[in-house]
């Protein structure tokens, strides 16, 4: 019988960022090669820097927003590498953890 | 010069580090709007996580610019009065507050109170006055201008017969194929140009990676050499940084990069003889040009008849250096107009009327707003609110007959729903029509800006344009100051056929006319409730106005810098219209019942439209208003065109020319300034009208209503705070530097302007793209029409909300605690102002000089410091 563990193995990467760095986040993924990514706006929490309003009525760039994606393992150093020289100047935390999917060509 | 170093193909791992490094490179250009939709913002707003001072001395060094006026112009509003000792004092006491207990300095014969000598060096010691601009070589300016007509030929929208090749591969690469033929830029490189420029990589991160290490930059110095290379074309960077951060993405056209530009004028940089300097500015200095202490202790020394105790007041005035200087009397002046403000809003409210007024009407929060609505209120039994001109609805607007929907709301939003404009009558004889104009509309400019093509539209079309062109200018057209029932929608002579029919946005997803338009009416119901409870309007009147605001000029290229920024630098009327169709919308009624608010069904709201540059308030839908409310809606529009013509009286005295042809400025194809726009704003206030109702405040304020009573976990409020304030302190930063420095952060000399690319102007001839207002949208010849301040919010709601707000929002908290704009509150009419410290918590707010108070009701026409003159 086929378990999850038999599918194919990739790269989860998860950041949470301010709303304004979501453009160059989106340009890093799509710029190393992620055929796509899941972005949620307005993300609320209390963190590092205290607590973080959710949803704004009008201003989506003030909150936090975080981003997912997922790329082969090989290809998700040289993303982490670029997300780490972001996050050296900006707010925001990164998840990097493996992950198994149903359709890989997707990924690819 | 021969290339030492070879190209080598970039790791993920290098290309993603460079990737970013672009983007922080970048990150201090401000995003630039194209002109079909101008955005005010704020010219620092990449340095908002530093402090305006520290924000103001990195720009001092990077873009070569001044971040204050010249210390002469400050001193010459202390000879107004609109700067007094009393305000310097406080100002300087803040800026060093041990110098409140220091001991009077022993000075020979006299014994002085070193803020007297600091004082008086403020108001007469020696100064430089001279804008600091960056150190740059011929070549470098030559390439700067080779670069700058690359950018205006890249980006082309208006349909240039030759567009570059290969655009759709980005800016370097079409740069690259063509480059080789630019002769301008072989003349710069040497002959071997086209031989080199193919030696380049193709690729636009491999050319950077090539030109950092050909010069030796380490992995620290990257972001300062290739932000040397964006800045040496910052208007052209700021559209970068629009195109990668801001553009909407199903925009078509061609996209300017950031990393294309970097990479370009690096390949420029590397193939030079002369290379630019790419170290970035020294931050160990303040970016002013400096007298020297001594020399300004010398100065002092002798005013105080101490020649020959030099050495203490040098270690007294090193505590403040040029930059100093200028950040004591920015502060000062700011003092000097909050003072003047809080002064005029202490004390008892104006009363308001128990009965039920006659007519509501809701204006934008522009600083524009408020003559009219001062002057409407004095008319008749209106009340008027302020709210932001799109009236909450995030949208897209499709005009009728356009397949183009342009957003209509703040920038800071992305619109999530699209409404159409639907015709109620035939419109088939309209959009024909349209068609046909619109396509001789094409074929003129097209022909007019072919290679060959304008002599023969010379021959062919000059015999009427010609004629036309001269009775415009000799005779301008004047505005139609009839706004009566009907005049509108009167078929003008020279228009027989397709006359405009009646309209209707089409607000619902049931009846409209495609999938991708109109909002649900759960989502309808939610805007509803939003316009209603953040203004705080508790009761309705039979008629309600929601009435948005355009500015009417020709031949303006920064003509959407007039119109609405809440509107996303659009003509505010649709917005009113949809907005109104929602609260008229009887299912929509409904389910505001059920959110516990009762609009009776004997209220109508009515969308209108203030033209600004006349002074006119047009009323929209009129044949769907009920019959019962025609006559009220009839007095209302009389009234409106009275409190339009006072309010066009009180402006002509500040613009030049004749007072009689103010209203048809507008209408003036030469006419350089139609109106004053902005100009003059400086405080934004929250609270309820009743605060501001009884003071002219000389069109110097946004005005946002709001009632604290009725928020109570201060959800309206913070909306507000988080993007009314926050698009009003771009438009204040705009200002305030435009003002400062016309030449980086303004876009100069309108009479020398030249559209660029259908998205800009340009100073002259070429050059970079011109940023910001034009001068005459803050100056008269050498008059300042502006007073450079940050922005003062002055906020009418518990303390602990505000407080609770500010540090909630990580944006609005630089905001406030980089000091970018200063923030003042009450609980209520019955309470003193406090001021919100830079570092947290509040302090009272009392008067520098208290003579003022006394004074105040004195203050009605001639205090804040707008100059009154012009």
């Amino acid at each position: 019988m086929t378990t999850w563990t038999d599918l194919p193995a990739m790269a989860k990467i998860e950041v949470v960022i301010d709303g304004d760095d979501v453009p160059a986040m989106r340009d890093l993924f799509l710029d190393s090669g992620a055929t796509g990514y899941t972005a949620v706006s307005g993300v609320s929490g209390f963190g590092h820097h205290g607590h973080h309003q959710g949803r704004l009525l009008f201003n989506d760039r003030a909150s936090l927003s975080m981003l997912i994606t997922v790329v082969p393992i090989e290809r998700a150093e040289g993303l982490i590498a670029g997300i780490r020289r972001l996050l050296d100047d900006r707010h925001g935390v990164l998840f990097v953890s493996e992950t198994h999917v149903s359709r890989p060509d997707y990924f690819t | 010069m021969t290339t030492a170093t070879a190209h080598r193909s970039l790791s993920a791992t290098d290309r993603s580090r460079l990737v970013i490094d672009v983007s922080n490179a970048g990150s201090i250009a401000a995003p630039y709007w194209p002109l079909t939709a101008f955005v005010a913002v704020n010219p620092l707003g990449g340095l908002t996580d530093l402090s305006f001072a520290e924000a103001a001395a990195a720009a001092r060094g990077w873009f070569g610019a001044r971040t204050h006026l010249p210390l002469d112009a400050y001193r010459t509003e202390h000879a107004c009065g609109t700067v007094t000792d009393a305000d310097l004092d406080r100002a300087i006491l803040r800026h060093q507050p041990t110098l409140a207990d220091a001991p009077s300095l022993d000075l020979g014969r006299l014994r002085v109170d070193p803020l007297d000598i600091v004082r008086w060096d403020l108001l007469h010691g020696p100064t430089a006055d001279q804008a600091p601009r960056r150190g740059t070589g011929s070549v470098a300016t030559a390439l700067d201008e080779i670069m700058t007509g690359w950018c205006a030929a890249f980006v082309d929208e208006a349909h240039t017969p030759w567009p570059m090749p290969d655009r759709d591969r980005g800016f370097y690469r079409s740069w690259r194929v063509a480059a080789g033929a630019d002769r301008r830029l072989a003349a710069v490189i040497g002959r071997d140009a086209r031989a080199r420029l193919k030696e380049l990589p193709d690729d636009p991160a491999e050319l950077l990676d090539l030109a950092l290490r050909e010069r030796g930059i380490d992995d620290e110095g990257r972001v300062h050499a290739i932000r040397t290379w964006i800045l040496r074309t910052p208007g052209w960077a700021g559209l970068a940084r629009w195109c990668d951060e801001w553009a909407p993405a199903d925009r078509s056209g061609v996209r300017l990069r950031m990393l294309d530009l970097a990479a370009v004028r690096a390949a420029m940089d590397h193939l030079a003889p002369d290379h630019l300097d790419l170290s970035g500015p020294d931050a160990t200095s303040s970016g002013v040009q400096a007298v020297s202490i001594e020399r300004r202790a010398d100065a002092a020394a002798a005013a105080f008849g101490a020649d020959g105790h030099r050495a203490a007041i040098v270690e007294l005035l090193e505590a403040f250096d040029e930059a100093d200087r200028a950040a004591i009397w920015l502060s000062a002046h700011e003092w000097n107009f909050r003072d003047r403000l809080l002064a005029r809003l202490t004390g008892p409210a104006a009363g308001t009327s128990p009965e039920r007024p006659a007519a509501q009407l809701v204006f934008c929060i522009d600083v524009r707003s408020e003559g009219v609505r001062r002057r409407l209120e004095a008319l008749g039994a209106y009340d008027t609110y302020g709210f932001a001109g799109f009236f909450g609805v995030p949208v897209r607007w499709r005009p009728l007959g356009s397949e183009i929907a342009q957003a209509r709301c703040p920038v800071l939003v992305s619109p999530r729903h699209e409404v159409v404009e639907v015709a109620i009558d035939d419109d088939a004889r309209y959009l024909s029509t349209r068609s046909a104009t619109a396509g001789l509309h094409d074929a003129f400019y097209a022909a007019k800006g072919g290679i060959a093509s304008p002599f023969a539209l010379a021959e062919s079309a000059g015999w009427f344009a010609g004629p036309v062109a001269a009775a415009r200018t000799l005779a301008p057209p004047r505005t139609r100051l009839d706004t009566a029932v009907g005049a509108i929608a009167k078929r003008p002579w020279w228009k027989p056929f397709g006359a405009t029919p009646r309209t209707a946005p089409v607000v619902d997803t049931v009846t409209s006319v495609d999938l991708r338009s109109g909002l649900s009416l759960e989502e309808r119901t939610l805007f509803a409730e939003a316009i209603v409870t953040t203004i705080g309007m508790a009761e309705f009147a039979p008629v309600v106005v929601l009435c948005g605001h355009a500015s009417i000029t020709t031949n303006n290229p920064h003509a959407s810098s007039l119109d609405c920024g809440a509107c996303g630098g659009a003509p505010g009327g649709a917005s009113a219209r949809i907005a109104a169709a929602i609260l008229n919308d009887i299912d929509v009624r409904v389910g505001l019942v059920e959110r516990g608010i009762t609009i009776p069904d004997t209220t109508w709201f009515v969308a209108a439209e203030h033209d600004t540059a006349a002074d006119l308030v047009r009323i929209f839908d009129r044949d769907v208003i009920p019959a019962a409310i025609r006559p009220l809606v009839d007095a209302l529009q009389r009234d409106l065109d009275s409190a339009g013509e006072r309010n066009s009286l009180d402006r002509a005295q500040r613009l030049p020319g004749s007072a009689a042809r103010v209203r048809d400025r507008g209408r003036d194809w030469a006419e350089v300034r139609p109106e004053w726009g902005l100009a003059g704003n400086g405080a934004f206030i929250i609270g309820p009208r009743s605060m501001t109702a009884a003071h002219d405040l000389r069109g110097r304020s946004f005005l946002h209503s709001y009632v604290a009573e009725s928020d109570p976990d201060g959800v309206a409020l913070e909306t507000i705070m988080t993007a009314p304030l926050v698009v009003a302190q771009w438009i204040s930063s705009q200002y305030y530097f435009s003002t400062v420095e016309p030449e980086v952060f303004g876009a100069g000399d309108k009479m020398l302007h030249n559209p660029v690319g259908g998205i800009g102007v340009v100073v002259g001839q070429s050059g970079d793209l011109a940023v910001g207002l034009p001068m005459q949208s803050v100056m008269l010849g050498e008059q300042r029409a502006h007073d450079p301040l940050r922005l003062l919010a002055i906020v009418q709601a518990p303390l602990d909300r505000i407080e609770r707000i500010i540090l909630r929002n990580s944006g609005l908290r630089q905001l406030v605690e980089g000091e970018w704009i200063h923030v003042v509150g009450r609980g209520s009419d019955n309470d003193a102002w406090s001021l919100r410290t830079p570092g947290g918590g509040w302090e009272p707010w009392h008067l520098a000089d208290a003579s003022m108070a006394e004074h105040r009701t004195s203050l009605s026409h001639t205090d804040l410091s707008i100059p009154l003159s012009i």
